[in-house]
C-alpha cells in the first residue's frame, strides 16, 4: 500500500528523513514514532506529495505520490487540523465530498452519515470558530473518512482531545481496523499505539532504528516506551 | 455539454475562493466604500464647467466625467485585486484549505488556477458593478447610453489578471505586503511613464527635445527598451477608454499594450504554475 525507497529529503543543511525504506502493507495499521524533530512529519508530507523527497522515491498503491490519482482512495487528518472559522463543520464536510467529485446528493448522505460517525449531530451547522480543538478534530477525521477511503494518513490525531475523547478516537480506529482500512498513524502516545497497531517503526533525526510487528520490537518485560527510550537514547 | 473532468476541481475551488471572499467582512467594507464613492460622483455631472471661457455641452461633460471615472474606477479595483490575492495562499495554508484540497486527487496546478480564476473572476466583478453603477447613472438620470462603458470594463480584466498574477507569484517569494507594494510600483511607474511619453508627444516636449542637450542618444535607448517592454496597465486602460469614446484606428500601436499584458500574464502564469509545482506546503 505504501512503499518508500531510499527516501531521502534535505533542507540546505539539515537532513530531516536520511535514506528511509519501508513498506505498509493492504490492511495494515501502522505507527511511526520518534521524538520530536525525528521527521516524521516530514515523511508524512512527502506521502501527501506536500514536500518532494531530494532522492528517492515513494508510492502508494503502487502509483507514485507526485501523481494525484494517488489520493484518489486515501483520507488525511493533519496535526493541529485547522478549518475555516467562517464554515460551519458541515459546510467543510460537504467541501471536502465535493471535492471528491460525488454528486450533490450523494455528498449530503455521505455528510450525514459522517457526523453521526464522528458524534457531532447537532453541533455541524454552527460555525467552527465556536469549536473546541477537539471537535475540531473530529470534524477533520470525519473530512478524512470521507469517500470510504483505502488508506488513512493520522498525523497525531489525539492531539487535543481528552481522555474520553482519545478512548472515543480509539475505538473508531479499531473499527476502521476491522473494515480492513490501511492506517498510517503518526502518534506520541505510545500505550495508544502498543493497544491497537499491529506494527510500528522508529525514526531519529531522520534515520530508521526499526521496523517490525510490535510483538517482535517488544521483548518480554518491556514496554513500547521503554523500548523507544532505549533505541531513541541509545 | 458536460464538463471535462480536470475542469471539475478548478470550479469548485474557483466556488470556494469567491465564497470565501466574499464572506470577509473587509472586502465587504472595501465595496460598500467603493460604490458608495461612485454613487457620490452623480452630482459632479450636473455642474457647470467652464473651459477658456465658454460653457462645456452637457455631452462633452458626460464623454470626460465618464472617462475620468471610468479610469479612476479600473486603477481602484487594480489596488483592490492585489490586495485579494496578497493574502490568498496563506490564508488558505493557515486555514487548512490547502492540505485539505491538495490531499484530495486534485493536482496543484488545478489548484492555483481554481485560485486565480477565483480571484480574478471576483475582481472582474467588482469593477463591472463599480462601471454598471456609473452606466446606469448616465443613462437614467442623464439619457446618455454608452455600453461601450461595459465592454471597455470587461477589456481592463486582462489588467486585473496581470495584478492578481503577479501578486499570487510574488507571494510565493517574499512576504505577502512587499508582493503587495512590488506590484504596486509596477502600476504606478508604468503609469508615471506613460504620463511622460504622452507629454513628451506634445508640441512644447517635442520642440524642447529638438533642442541640443549634450547628453549622447544611445543614453535614452535603454529607458525606451524599459519603457517598452514595462507592463502597458495604463495602455490598456486607455485602449478600453477609447471605446468608450468610440475613438477609430485600432493598429497594432494602439493594441500594443494588451498584446504586452496577455504575454506577461502568460509568462507569470506559467512562473506560478512552475513555483507552487515546487512548493513545500506546511
Amino acid at each position: 500500500m505504501i512503499d518508500l525507497n531510499n527516501v531521502t529529503k534535505r533542507y540546505e543543511s539539515l537532513t530531516a528523513v536520511d535514506d528511509v525504506t519501508f513498506s505498509v502493507k493492504k490492511g495494515e495499521y501502522f505507527a511511526l514514532l520518534g521524538p520530536n524533530g525525528a521527521g516524521k512529519t516530514t515523511i508524512v508530507k512527502m506521502l501527501l506529495d506536500f514536500t518532494r523527497p531530494t532522492s528517492g522515491s515513494i508510492s502508494l498503491g503502487s502509483i507514485p505520490s507526485t501523481q494525484a490519482e494517488c489520493r484518489q482512495s486515501i483520507g488525511y487528518l493533519a496535526e493541529n487540523h485547522h478549518i475555516p472559522p467562517s464554515l460551519s463543520g458541515w459546510q467543510y464536510l460537504l467541501r471536502c465530498a465535493e471535492l471528491l467529485d460525488v454528486s450533490r446528493s450523494e455528498a449530503i448522505d455521505q455528510c450525514r452519515h459522517i457526523v453521526e460517525r464522528i458524534g457531532m449531530q447537532g453541533r455541524e451547522n454552527t460555525k467552527v470558530g465556536t469549536y473546541s480543538k477537539g471537535m475540531v478534530q473530529r470534524f477533520g477525521l470525519g473530512a478524512a473518512l470521507m469517500g470510504d477511503p483505502k488508506l488513512l494518513i493520522l498525523d497525531e490525531p489525539t492531539s487535543g482531545l481528552d481522555p474520553i475523547g482519545i478512548r472515543e478516537m480509539r475505538q473508531l480506529l479499531e473499527s476502521l481496523k476491522a473494515q480492513g482500512i490501511t492506517i498510517f498513524l503518526n502518534s506520541h502516545l505510545l500505550s495508544e499505539v502498543e493497544k491497537i497497531c499491529d506494527t510500528a517503526a522508529i525514526i531519529n533525526r531522520g534515520k530508521l532504528l526499526v521496523k517490525d510487528a510490535i510483538r517482535n520490537i517488544v521483548k518480554d518485560g518491556e514496554t513500547l516506551e521503554d523500548v523507544f527510550v532505549r533505541l531513541v537514547k541509545g | 455539454m458536460e464538463t471535462p473532468k480536470s475542469l471539475l476541481p478548478i470550479t469548485r475551488i474557483t466556488k470556494y475562493t469567491l465564497i470565501d471572499e466574499v464572506q470577509q467582512t473587509s472586502f465587504v467594507v472595501m465595496f460598500v466604500i467603493c460604490a458608495i464613492s461612485v454613487f457620490l460622483v452623480r452630482g459632479c455631472y450636473h455642474g457647470n464647467y467652464i473651459v477658456n471661457g465658454q460653457a462645456l455641452d452637457a455631452g462633452t461633460i458626460v464623454r470626460t466625467l465618464s472617462k475620468a471615472t471610468f479610469h479612476v474606477i479600473a486603477a481602484s479595483v487594480m489596488v483592490i485585486a492585489a490586495l485579494l490575492s496578497m493574502r490568498l495562499f496563506r490564508r488558505d495554508r493557515n486555514e487548512g484549505m490547502q492540505s485539505c484540497i491538495l490531499s484530495k486527487p486534485i493536482a496543484r496546478w488545478q489548484y492555483v488556477l481554481g485560485k486565480i480564476i477565483g480571484i480574478w473572476g471576483l475582481s472582474v466583478l467588482f469593477m463591472f458593478i463599480l462601471h454598471s453603477i456609473v452606466f446606469l447613472i448616465t443613462s437614467i438620470s442623464l439619457k446618455v447610453f454608452m455600453p461601450q462603458f461595459l465592454m471597455g470594463s470587461l477589456l481592463c480584466s486582462i489588467n486585473l489578471l496581470f495584478v492578481v498574477i503577479a501578486v499570487l507569484l510574488l507571494s510565493l517569494l517574499m512576504p505577502d505586503i512587499a508582493a503587495f507594494l512590488c506590484v504596486l510600483g509596477i502600476g504606478i511607474v508604468g503609469f508615471v511613464a506613460d504620463g511622460i511619453a504622452a507629454a513628451s508627444q506634445s508640441q512644447i516636449a517635442q520642440a524642447m527635445l529638438r533642442q541640443p542637450t549634450g547628453h549622447p542618444q544611445s543614453e535614452m535607448t535603454w529607458w525606451k527598451i524599459v519603457y517598452v517592454f514595462w507592463p502597458k496597465l495604463l495602455g490598456v486602460q486607455q485602449l478600453a477608454s477609447s471605446l468608450v469614446e468610440t475613438e477609430s484606428s485600432h493598429g497594432f500601436g494602439t493594441l500594443y499594450p494588451l498584446f504586452n499584458v496577455l504575454v506577461y500574464c502568460l509568462i507569470l502564469g506559467a512562473l506560478l504554475l512552475k513555483r507552487f509545482r515546487n512548493e513545500d506546503l506546511v
